[in-house]
């Protein structure tokens, strides 16, 4: 009896798992480059959700553009925290882990955006935001779905399409990979790394925001938002082996679904924890994720 | 680091028994429960500080140790009677094991994974600690009983800090030895670089899980002392909040290092209280302040404050 809502919970959970993707993926860029966790991930979202949030109320402009000012603002921002904060790191002469402290620097920005969000009163009240586009629910057979879930995909399909895109067939996109694949090699034959690192920064701080806009209007945006987002965003890029984008897009998915399935067949007290559950038995069992390859171990 | 000629440093954590049988008399209630609270967050932070600082593992599954040690030395009272004095060596002990467990798959994973896994085994036991409500009444708070230690009731600020201050300089002492300590090497070696420690005899996996064990044992420390003087508990307190909490005492005193970690937690300890003269509305600016100081620590004074001693120490030789 309960297999009829099957359909509904697999629908809405590629439409939830469609933006864990994409926060995953997010991540991943930001790892493959730089090695880094980004711990305030999850807070990108948030900033991104609030700035489409006052670029439709206050600037009043149309759908479209907000979500290209909060991936604009973003991406300022993520490239801004890499410069000065993470490459300044970087340079420091320390024994042991730049690595350690440049995610420690990660988990203070997550604070520090945090707090930065709710020192306004504006963020007090929990607020929603509109969908792309208003309009009445499609039904297909059992499945219901609005018109923004069907954007949200097709978004993040469109984005996903584009990044393939970049990485494998621009001069820029192959730029990154080598600068990512191996720094020296890559300043070596003239890539300028350092500042390839602001292009990830920004593609991912980017990536985020637009996942925050489109988000906002499924979920509450409150300055907290970015807290249980995070923890599925790295269930979903662990999947995927922290290292390989399609499996992570196929881990936001298969977390998006499995979420709904938790939620119907065992109790939706039990959905929060299905990320930790799956975050530790892939770690466990599979560290390369499913589709990481052969576990690698870096070297000194 | 580990050059503390330990012998006229060991007096230094004894000397926090008499000075806590001096507050007890004079100093207002207020400054008592501060001094409680420090001292059980220089315990935490030493536990952390010893897998973060001096074992380098980047591990964030503390604040599990911490409830773990807590909850069970007050179940443990309310439910069996278990006294304080036998209710915490079985808390650490059960702390422990649950550590090693974590360990055993942990320490297989990469540092970043570590740091991810840990995250994720912390979210699960605070969730664990806010669902089980037959066990931890949830999110309504556990009512912590009055401890009996050694025959005497501890249930005030007033009459827990000598105990909290002896537990505390206890386990000040073994953090010295252990510094000191093969252990304490191998752990550095093991922070510095893997293979060159496994390549001179350093049995790495097995160097890991003591870390992990050994901080959760720290955590769990923590988490009974914290029972003396509270009167209740609730799953609020075991979050991430808290771990950047102890990160920034980490981070701000200097990592690896005792008087560092003693530095941290006092600054970052008493900062809130200097802020709330300061700031009405402390909870919304707290977040921001931690996370601005975490960030300008790490970024601009990466040794800590006592890193920075340190080195005009050694510059003035």
């Amino acid at each position: 009896m309960i297999w009829i809502l099957l359909p509904q919970a697999i629908a809405s959970g590629i439409v939830t798992g469609s933006i864990y993707a994409l926060v995953a993926v997010s991540l991943i860029i930001i790892y493959k480059s730089t090695d880094v966790i980004n711990f305030a991930g999850g807070e990108f979202v948030m900033l991104g959700a609030y700035v489409g949030l006052l670029a439709l109320t206050f600037l009043g402009l149309p759908y479209a553009l907000a979500v290209l000012t909060a991936a604009a603002v973003m991406w300022v921002g993520g490239a801004a925290f890499d410069r000065l904060v993470l490459q300044r790191i970087g340079k420091l002469d320390l024994h042991h882990s730049i690595l350690v402290s440049m995610v420690i620097a990660t988990v203070g920005l997550s604070f520090l955006a945090k707090g930065l969000a709710r020192i306004f009163p504006y963020t007090e009240q929990v607020r929603r935001l509109p969908p792309a586009v208003k309009g009445d629910p499609i039904f297909i057979g059992s499945i219901v779905l609005q018109w923004h879930d069907l954007i949200i995909v097709g978004v993040t399909v469109l984005l996903i399409g584009m990044l393939f895109w970049f990485f494998g067939y621009t001069a820029l996109g192959k730029a990154l990979r080598a600068s990512s694949q191996n720094p020296r090699a890559a300043s070596l034959v003239g890539i300028p790394v350092m500042r390839m690192r602001l292009v990830i920064w920004g593609i991912a701080a980017a990536l985020s925001g637009i996942s925050g806009v489109l988000i906002g209007a499924k979920l509450p945006v409150t300055p907290d938002m970015g807290a249980s987002i995070i923890l599925l965003a790295f269930a979903a890029a662990i999947i995927g082996g922290f290292t390989n984008l399609a499996g992570a897009i196929v881990g936001g998915i298969l977390l998006g679904v499995m979420q709904n399935l938790v939620g119907i067949f065992v109790s939706s007290g039990a959905i929060a924890v299905t990320p930790f559950a799956i975050i530790m038995l892939v770690l466990v069992f599979k560290p390369q994720g499913l589709f990481g390859g052969t576990f690698q171990q870096k070297k000194v | 680091m580990y050059d503390i000629p330990a012998g006229r440093y060991l007096l230094l954590p004894l000397l926090l028994i008499p000075a806590a049988l001096l507050m007890v008399g004079t100093v207002p209630a207020y400054f008592l429960y501060l001094a409680n609270s420090l001292m059980i967050l220089v315990v935490l932070a030493l536990g952390l500080d010893i897998l973060l600082g001096r074992a380098g593992q980047f591990a964030f599954a503390h604040t599990a140790f911490y409830g773990i040690g807590c909850y069970s030395t007050a179940l443990l009272n309310i439910h069996f009677g278990i006294p304080f004095v036998l209710g915490l060596p079985i808390a650490i002990a059960l702390a422990g094991f649950i550590g090693m467990l974590v360990a055993l798959p942990a320490t297989r994973l990469r540092s970043i994974y570590l740091a991810l896994a840990t995250f994720a085994f912390a979210e699960g036991a605070f969730w664990v600690f806010n669902s089980w409500t037959s066990v931890t009444q949830g999110a309504n708070g556990l009512r912590l009983p009055v401890s009996s230690v050694l025959g005497y009731e501890v249930g005030t600020n007033a009459e827990a800090l000598p105990v909290i201050a002896v537990i505390c300089a206890l386990v000040l002492l073994a953090t010295m030895f252990l510094a000191t300590s093969q252990l304490g090497r191998h752990f550095a070696a093991i922070r510095d670089s893997e293979h060159v420690a496994s390549a001179s005899g350093v049995n790495v996996k097995r160097t890991k899980i003591l870390a992990f064990v050994i901080s959760a044992a720290y955590a769990a420390i923590a988490g009974g002392m914290y029972t003396l003087h509270q009167s209740y508990v609730s799953p609020e307190l075991f979050t991430f909040h808290l771990i950047v909490l102890v990160l920034s005492m980490l981070v701000v005193g200097g990592l690896g290092t005792i008087p560092g970690v003693l530095v941290g937690v006092v600054l970052i300890g008493l900062l809130p209280e200097l802020l709330r003269t300061v700031l009405r509305d402390l909870q919304i600016w707290q977040e921001l302040i931690y996370g601005a100081i975490l960030i300008f620590f790490v970024m601009l004074v990466p040794r800590g404050l006592w890193g920075v001693v340190d080195s005009l120490r050694r510059r003035a030789r």
